[in-house]
């Protein structure tokens, strides 16, 4: 039931991940193509432009819970980042710390998590904050 | 039996692979899909088969897109496209969208390309200075322990994927802590070498974020990078303090050169505040100065000493905004030099002169004038030929007799339309006509414009020529109701043009018969031309004789 209720919401955005959004720069689509729960994804973002994330491009593990989308669901970032609101260690993303997670309202969806997420790259805070080496990813 | 029954089991199973076989044999005539390949600037469709490769799906996108494949990572549904995969693998299929990033960095590339290397820190290191001949021990030199040890650090990190505006900026701040690195490092022939090449000069630049963000703002900097000659000159400065110096002094008399125009001074400090300061933060980062820093300093203290000479202004009917107070000084200079000198007509010029600066000002404002006043300034050659020309100087002097041109030259369409070289071309070639028509058919002027036609019928002589179009105004009044506001402006236009040559124009063959005979002796025979040469630059033969060079051998 849950599931059916979510995935009211996930049928959608599944189609609109494959279909690429708006300008191109955020990406997401199942983890698995054969899971039927839909609740796991694999997010993208593409650092963007005149950043010192350019041309980066960093993946990100989302799960939805059984509540999403009433409940925000947990984002975690695989490929290594240094941003304000996310775990240095392992990449999650403090869903206390990131607006979107914290103020989640039943419209959002995981394209608004990846949006979030990039427009947070683009703060003056963030943009310019040292960066790993490319291409690193947490261990977990 | 048994064997009717195999035999018949058989053909079914062997149909089985036949028509396996059959299917298998379908993708030779594979299903072509559309797919959409979005960059973050562009779109583009895509008919690839569907069982192809993303490795065969890359070569097709690097020829569309002009990248190296490598250059091209493919992201769909969250994922990165490996070479090896094939699209139906990820579920591409028709109508769906692939979005691609293209690397732009060459400078992975670059550390690609020297397998000679073997060591991550020899291949960065060496990627650094950009030059194949003995990168390691050159290095170890001017970057010195502190950097090295950085770099070093940086190796740890599993630095040959690193990005190299990331070492750079890393790089610039050890340079930046340390002067004396800073000139060693000039010092270098092989830093000297790389700092020659603009080229390179400018994709280090342009990689820099900072700069990126600033040509986004300020297109004028993209031309200046692009424009190789002046990033030569840019270089050969920062490598040379000296000459540093002395570029600062030219740009201190360009500047001063530049007061003389009236509010020209003062656009081009704003112009400079809108340049300087950004590229002052963003080239900092770079030489670790900036040759335009001083200007700043410079003009702040011009601008200190302006202040003492400013006139009362409050009892100048001024309909206009008051333009600042040292633009009005500037202004008062050029004046008493130009207009006449009695009181009253002087403050009256000074009003007008404020209009016209203001109208001046906002003409510098354009973007067009923006790049020309930068080359300018590089250049104070050019400025002393742009005043002296004299049609420039009876514009000005017409301007500042007139104000409602004044005032029509502000209006932006206007601007637009004087911005326009081909407008530009037509209202000279109007101007032109006019003239040869005023000597010519004296008596068809009046049909076009009362007030051309009275400089037309009077002109014997310089003092007629501001109360020519002194009268001009009260004329134009007329015609100015009627007309809609692109004749009124061209209309004054031409009258300013016309009023402003009419001195000259009753008598242009008589007046200069004494260089149309020089201009025959020489050897230039076509009247017409050397009469046009001639009275485009005011009688001055040697200006002629370029003119008519510059137009013979086309």
């Amino acid at each position: 039931m849950a599931a059916t209720t979510g995935s009211g919401v996930k049928v959608p955005q599944l189609e609109e991940g494959q279909k690429g959004v708006g300008d191109g720069t955020v990406s997401w689509g199942l983890e698995d193509d054969k899971d039927m729960t839909l609740t796991r994804w694999t997010g993208m973002i593409i650092g963007p432009p005149r950043t010192i994330y350019e041309n980066r491009i960093y993946s990100l593990k989302i799960e939805c819970g059984p509540k999403y989308p009433k409940a925000p669901p947990f984002v975690r970032f695989v490929t290594k980042i240094n941003m304000n609101g996310i775990n240095s260690s392992n990449g999650v993303v403090d869903p206390r710390a990131v607006s979107v997670p914290a103020k989640w309202q039943n419209s959002y969806s995981i394209k608004v998590v990846l949006q979030e997420l990039r427009r947070r790259m683009m703060s003056k805070e963030n943009m310019k904050l040292p960066q790993p080496p490319e291409g690193q990813c947490y261990s977990n | 039996m048994a064997e009717n029954g195999e035999s018949s089991g058989p053909p079914r199973p062997s149909r089985g692979p036949a028509a396996a076989q059959g299917s298998a044999a379908a993708p030779a005539e594979p299903k072509i899909i559309k797919v959409t390949v979005k960059t973050p600037k562009e779109k583009e469709e895509f008919a690839v088969p569907e069982n192809s490769s993303v490795q065969q799906f890359k070569e097709a996108i690097s020829k569309r897109f002009k990248s190296q494949t490598d250059q091209l990572v493919l992201i769909f549904a969250g994922k990165i496209l490996k070479d090896q995969d094939t699209l139906i693998q990820h579920g591409i299929h028709d109508g769906l969208t692939v979005h691609l990033v293209i690397k732009s960095q060459n400078r992975p590339q670059g550390q690609s390309t020297q397998p000679s290397n073997a060591a991550g820190t020899n291949a960065t290191s060496a990627s650094t200075p950009r030059s194949n001949s003995t990168p390691i021990s050159t290095n170890s030199n001017p970057f010195g322990l502190g950097s090295l040890g950085g770099l070093a650090g940086l190796s740890s990190l599993g630095l040959s994927s690193t990005n190299f505006s990331e070492l750079q900026s890393q790089m610039q701040q050890q340079l930046m802590a340390s002067p004396e690195m800073m000139i060693q490092i000039m010092e270098n022939p092989f830093v000297q070498s790389m700092l020659s090449n603009p080229d390179l000069m400018r994709q280090l630049i342009m990689a820099n974020p900072q700069m990126q963000q600033l040509i986004q703002r300020n297109p004028e900097i993209s031309h200046l990078l692009n424009n190789p000659d002046i990033m030569r000159q840019t270089l050969e400065i920062a490598r040379n303090p000296a000459m540093m110096q002395e570029m600062m002094r030219n740009q201190d008399l360009a500047l001063s050169n530049l007061e003389s125009i009236p509010g020209g001074y003062n656009a081009l400090r704003r112009m400079y505040t809108d340049i300087q300061e950004p590229m002052l933060n963003a080239a900092q980062e770079q030489f670790g100065g900036n040759p335009f820093a001083s200007v700043g300093s410079s003009s702040s203290s011009g601008e200190g000493t302006q202040p003492s000479r400013t006139e009362n202004r409050d009892p100048l009917p001024n309909p206009w905004a008051p333009p600042p107070a040292t633009q009005s000084s500037a202004t008062t200079s050029t004046t008493t030099s130009t207009g006449s000198g009695s009181g009253n007509s002087s403050s009256n010029a000074t009003g007008n002169t404020v209009a016209a600066a203001n109208y001046v000002a906002s003409i510098f404002s354009t973007p067009g004038m923006q790049s020309l006043l930068q080359q300018i300034t590089e250049n104070p050659q050019l400025i002393q030929n742009m005043l002296s020309a004299p049609y420039m100087r009876s514009m000005m002097q017409s301007l500042s007799q007139n104000p409602d041109l004044a005032a029509q030259m502000q209006n932006p369409d206007t601007l637009s339309a004087m911005s326009n070289p081909r407008a530009m071309q037509a209202l000279m070639q109007i101007q032109q006509g006019l003239q040869t028509l005023a000597t010519e058919a004296p008596g068809l002027i009046p049909s076009f414009t009362p007030g051309v036609g009275a400089p037309g019928s009077t002109g014997s002589g310089g003092p007629t020529g501001p109360t020519v179009s002194s009268a001009a105004p009260s004329e134009t009044t007329s015609p100015t109701s009627e007309s809609g506001p692109n004749q009124q402006f061209i209309q004054q236009m031409v009258q300013a043009l016309a009023g402003a040559n009419a001195p000259q124009l009753p008598n242009p063959e008589v007046r200069f018969q004494q260089q149309l005979e020089q201009l025959n002796a020489m050897g230039f025979l076509n009247r017409e031309a050397n009469l046009q040469a001639l009275i485009a630059t005011g009688g001055d033969i040697n200006a002629a004789i370029e003119r008519l060079l510059g137009s013979q051998p086309s």
